[in-house]
């Protein structure tokens, strides 16, 4: 990795409801020496809810123009603006007319396409590597972790940097800090709901809660994960879940930076693990 | 009951493919993968891409567009990275659904979905603010789902007072993690507000 300042991209959960990701992943990049700059005036990718293409362009390539201006790839730690900012990056890149036009509805939207878009999960292991982040660790973390990796991170092919079946970022990183994949393969890759909490809570709520129940079955002491969407359903909501089945899950679910910020040595609190919904104690005892 | 094939549509295949994303509908060879894998066809076995599709491609143009099942689609990619036929399934149901809110708003349809009125508000705030407000989302959102201000209210509280809570203690909203206040309740701007606005002027969906 021979770049050391990276434009970063937070994303609006970061503000609130993941706030403990936005903290981990501002810890973990200064435990590795990256500086990550935070993209000045950033603004909303759009999510799923701007369902024309070509405004979710639009959205993103001003994101995108704000990093290049500065020389810097971008990285966030939400799979769904990576998605959002990768595909307007593609985009952009096919298609001159479509440049144009853009630039013709205001010039802060001209993008080139000289930078990157990147999740932190690629940026940890695929240009940081894995080598590099094992001569950093001072502590072994002996949990037993179901990786949970949702949808955009394998999907869809154009814009995915892991497999669509069977994903392994993480599992790498969780076997590098000395923790234990439980066999979660099954699940790894199925939507948390996310999408249709607001519209269609029921169908929502159970497809979490088979993520979670799966989790709680393979042995796990904890889900982990990469995604703030993903984190709201299955750690903030889980409570909702939990009293509209009548069941009682009770697992806690972490930010895959919060996990590899522990084996750094950073402190729980930087970390945000007092705030993540459910309690996170019997994580921070596993820790040697 | 039989289909009625003088009510078929034959252009409808082409006016799908003419919305960004639904390009490759006649590409679809009728395999059933895409309903095999869908993690919404697990919950409610009747919801069936496969089958809007084949309705699809048949004309089937007023059954397709007022079909509810076109709003529960979860937007997962499962289909679309399995498809031998690359029809890019999840962006093919985007297209659908932007048709049929043209049709609704043209008085044809009567969308049965409570998605599109979350949409709009979702974009609301984006194009005020340059962020998602949650709080300003809600505050749009359920009153326009329930039909009046104070069943709106109610439902906002049924879904939000225990949430709200964690959220509070949590310091995620409000006073106790510092950041104000009124953390996570005012919206957070961006300057260039001023740049959004146009894009929405120009780009923005019809009647948004
Ligand atoms: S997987 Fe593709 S080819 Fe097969 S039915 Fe679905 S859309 Fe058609
Ligand atoms: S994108 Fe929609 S239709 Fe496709 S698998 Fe996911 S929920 Fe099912």
């Amino acid at each position: 990795m021979s770049e050391k300042k990276i434009a970063y991209h937070p994303g609006c959960p970061s503000a609130t409801t993941a706030m403990e990701q936005d903290m981990s992943t501002r810890a973990v990049f200064e435990k590795l020496g990256i500086e990550l700059e935070e993209l000045e005036d950033w603004n909303c990718c759009g999510a799923l809810e701007a369902e024309d293409p070509k405004l979710v362009i639009a959205l993103n390539a001003r994101n995108l123009a704000l990093a290049e201006r500065k020389g810097q790839d971008i990285v966030t730690p939400c799979s769904i603006c990576y998605y959002n900012l990768a595909r307007a990056d593609q985009a952009l890149r096919e298609d001159e007319k479509l440049r144009a036009e853009l630039k013709e509805i205001d010039s802060s939207l001209e993008y080139n396409g000289t930078v990157k878009a990147k999740h932190v999960l690629d940026v940890l292991v695929n240009d940081i590597g894995l080598a590099e982040l094992s001569g950093k660790l001072v502590k072994k973390v002996n949990l037993k972790v179901a990786p949970y990796y949702g949808c955009y991170l394998g999907r869809p092919p154009e814009t995915a940097f892991d497999d669509p079946d069977d994903p392994v970022l993480m599992d790498q990183l969780i076997e590098l800090i000395g923790a234990e994949n439980v066999p979660f393969s099954y699940m790894k890759t199925k939507c948390c709901g996310g999408p249709l909490m607001m519209t269609r809570a029921d169908i929502a709520f159970e497809m979490a809660r088979k993520i979670l129940e799966s989790a709680k079955k393979a042995g796990a002491d904890c889900i982990v994960l990469a995604c703030p969407l993903c984190g709201m359903m299955l750690d903030a909501k889980q409570p909702d879940i939990e009293a509209a089945f009548k069941v009682k899950i009770e697992m806690p679910v972490i930010y895959i930076t919060q996990l590899l910020g522990l084996a750094l040595g950073i402190e729980p609190k930087k970390l945000g693990l007092n705030k993540n919904i459910i309690d996170t104690k019997k994580i921070l005892e596993k820790v040697m | 009951m039989p289909i009625k094939t003088w009510e078929l549509d034959p252009n409808f295949k082409y006016e799908i493919m003419n919305e960004p994303g639904g390009e490759h509908l006649t590409a679809c060879y009728q395999c059933s993968t895409c309903t095999l894998g869908c993690p919404v066809t697990e919950i409610i076995p009747s919801y069936n891409p496969r089958k809007i599709i084949q309705m699809s491609l048949l004309g089937m143009r007023k059954e397709v567009l007022s079909n509810a099942d076109l709003w529960i689609c979860a937007l997962c990619q499962t289909c679309t990275a399995r498809c031998p036929q690359d029809v890019m399934i999840c962006e093919l149901m985007g297209a659908i659904r932007r048709i049929a809110e043209e049709e609704e708003a043209a008085g044809n349809i009567k969308i049965e979905s409570a998605r599109p009125l979350f949409e709009k508000a979702f974009l609301h705030t984006l194009q005020k603010y340059g962020r998602l407000y949650d709080m300003g989302l809600a505050l749009e959102y359920y009153p326009n789902r329930e039909g009046s201000k104070i069943k709106g209210m109610k439902a906002m509280m049924k879904d939000y007072k225990d949430f709200g809570m964690r959220m509070f203690k949590k310091g995620k909203m409000g006073p106790l993690g510092g950041g104000g206040v009124f953390k996570g309740m005012l919206p957070e701007k961006i300057k260039e507000r001023e740049v959004l606005k146009k894009i929405f002027e120009q780009l923005g969906e019809k009647e948004k």
